[in-house]
């Protein structure tokens, strides 16, 4: 049986994601030996018409965003969203809570006209995502279980509960016990409860389950004496596009 | 029966002299305010007099993640992981949680044995202690009585200076000898008493559950629910799990793992076709309570609920499992008095 054939890229994002794919370190050997990677532009030179599956990070931001992102969609079999932006368009969809023009204008200036924008889009909002890594940068562990599933041709079954399901297995004593917002009952766990197993708080990098009851979780915030306003401004630092509309 | 009496001051000798000869499972102080069953290490960090822990000593024989299986696909071949003997002393247990035990040993010998948990279990010898029942517990509503010191080998009873010594089994003695206890021949201290009830007993429950299963209490419950499943997961009594198989980087080795499921969540009411049997919170809030007052108790005729407190204490949302079979009963007298 042939390799897969593998191109990693990105959009708007900070390239966390595919520095930690560099990062396997130890398993890096193992990963190349799996796959061919036909193109990436952070590791390599080389370019190619098709590719079996689309690692790719980033939100869409511009126009010539969405151009590539359908380009990329014709040439590969599985595409595969890496890390909160692509998922879920990350910590760039803040932008989206304010007039995309006053957005412009801020950040480019005099010269906002030669640089179009959009607002934030996560990679699903334009083209069919096949499979999410999620995380902030992506979690390892779950881009392994995701690329393993591919190579095999097994089904990649997507987390979809809370982080403090893996609290309980790690048997952590809860954040509300210390009187801290956790953003844990309402975030998609899979990153084995990584911060508050290191006595930090969770701050929701890895999306909302699918099915958030943001109306109970205003109860936990104010029956625990938490303030509303701040919790909410920390589910927008990753849940911006998906919560647009929705109030505390 | 004999009772000796061991001084505060002794716990931690009486900890060593445990360790000399055993393994030992004990509760520790854990985070800000918390506790946790733990290898027992150093005897001073031992803990006897506390609330509850976060997970009860269910975690020993049913961990929260296990490998099943060891499989590798160049060679065909499996192989099932041998599992550590127990034989363990679990110290400091309150008689909620070796009520739950037992429950347990129902639910892994009846139909086809568990041999994981069975042999995890096995060996084991339980030291309980007595507690002051807190604003959660409600032991007592179902039946199991703070100073209950069945299946204990030795069981430690508060006292203002330390702990009233009961050995009620040949194990016991074994694990107290060569350990100096006074004799003690004063009565036992008054009892505490819980401040939380279930207004009926089991045998009445049955009865009001099947009156109850459209009562608004199930979705005004969701309402509150985040559906986290912590309620389940800090259950001494839940026992559900998920298996799921892995494979190395390499493609060519894997395992299968168990690890704790509950039926509060979302993912574990789907099924092949993506069809949820119990969408809504509602109705998955309602089958977490039957589980616990119906289901298994109509079989048995026991609660498979000990009154341990811990789906209460640690949900963030402040669902009381109390308050809501409490009203489930009010409601149901209510309806039989209109009734009759």
């Amino acid at each position: 049986m042939a390799k897969p054939r593998v191109a990693i890229f990105d959009f708007t994002g900070c390239e966390g994601c595919e520095l930690s794919q560099l990062n396997f370190e130890d398993q890096l050997l193992d990963i190349l030996a799996q796959v061919d990677i036909v193109e990436w532009r952070e590791a390599m030179d080389d370019k190619a018409d098709e590719y079996d599956i689309a690692f790719v990070e980033g939100a869409l931001s511009t126009p010539d965003c969405i151009k590539r992102i359908h380009d990329i969609r014709r040439r590969t079999k599985v595409l595969v969203a890496l890390g909160a932006c692509a998922v879920d368009g990350g910590v760039n969809a803040i932008k989206n809570l304010h007039p995309i023009e006053e957005v412009r204008a801020t950040v480019y200036g005099q010269d906002q006209y030669l640089f179009p924008t959009l607002p934030a889009l996560p990679l699903s909002a334009v083209v069919k995502v096949d499979y999410n890594v999620r995380g902030c940068p992506m979690t390892q562990a779950e881009f392994l279980r995701v690329f393993t599933s591919l190579v095999m041709g097994k089904q990649f079954e997507e987390p979809d509960l809370a982080v403090c399901v893996e609290c309980k297995l790690n048997e952590n004593e809860c954040v509300y016990e210390r009187g801290m917002i956790c953003l844990g009952p309402v975030t998609r766990a899979g990153c084995n409860s990584h911060c508050t197993n290191f006595g930090q708080y969770c701050i929701g990098c890895r999306g909302l389950v699918s099915e958030p009851n943001l109306k109970g979780m205003n109860e936990v915030l104010t029956s625990h004496g938490l303030a509303v306003d701040e919790a909410w401004k920390r589910l927008q630092l990753y849940n911006a596009y998906r919560l647009q509309g929705v109030r505390a | 029966m004999a009772q000796y009496f061991l001084e505060q001051a002794r716990v931690a000798d009486f900890v060593a002299h445990l360790l000399a000869s055993n393994t030992v499972y004990a509760p520790h102080r854990k985070g800000s305010r918390s506790y946790a069953f733990a290898k027992a290490d150093d005897p001073a960090a031992v803990v006897l007099d506390y609330p509850r822990t976060l997970s009860s000593v269910k975690k020993f024989f049913l961990p929260p993640r296990e490998v099943l299986l060891n499989f590798d696909l160049t060679l065909d071949a499996a192989s099932v992981p041998p599992v550590e003997p127990g034989n363990a002393v679990f110290l400091g247990v309150h008689s909620y949680d070796l009520a739950a035990v037992r429950r347990l040993d129902f639910n892994f010998t009846t139909g086809n044995p568990e041999r994981n948990y069975l042999a995890r279990r096995d060996g084991a010898r339980f030291i309980g202690v007595s507690y002051v029942p807190d604003k959660f517990h409600f032991a007592g509503s179902v039946g199991i009585d703070p100073y209950d010191m069945t299946g204990c080998d030795m069981f430690l009873t508060k006292h203002a200076d330390g702990w009233i010594v009961d050995i009620p089994t040949g194990e016991g003695s074994e694990l107290a000898a060569g350990f100096k206890l006074e004799a003690h021949d004063e009565p036992k201290p008054p009892r505490a008493h819980f401040t939380q009830h279930v207004f009926v007993p089991q045998a009445r429950l049955g009865k009001v559950m099947e009156a109850s299963y459209d009562h608004p209490v199930w979705n005004e419950t969701a309402d509150a629910c985040l559906g986290c499943g912590t309620c389940n997961l800090v259950c001494p009594t839940c026992y559900c799990f998920n298996v799921q198989e892995n494979v190395d980087i390499a493609c060519t080795s894997g395992q299968r793992e168990r690890s704790w499921d509950g039926c509060m969540l979302r993912g574990f009411t789907e099924v092949a076709g993506g069809e949820f049997f119990r969408e809504k919170v509602a109705a998955r809030q309602r089958h977490r309570v039957y589980r616990k007052f119906k289901y298994i108790s109509d079989v048995t005729g026991q609660p498979w609920c000990v009154g341990c407190g811990r789906c209460t204490a640690s949900c963030t949302a402040k669902i009381s499992i109390v308050e809501i079979v409490n009203r489930l009963i009010r409601d149901s007298e209510r309806d039989e008095s209109i009734l009759t």
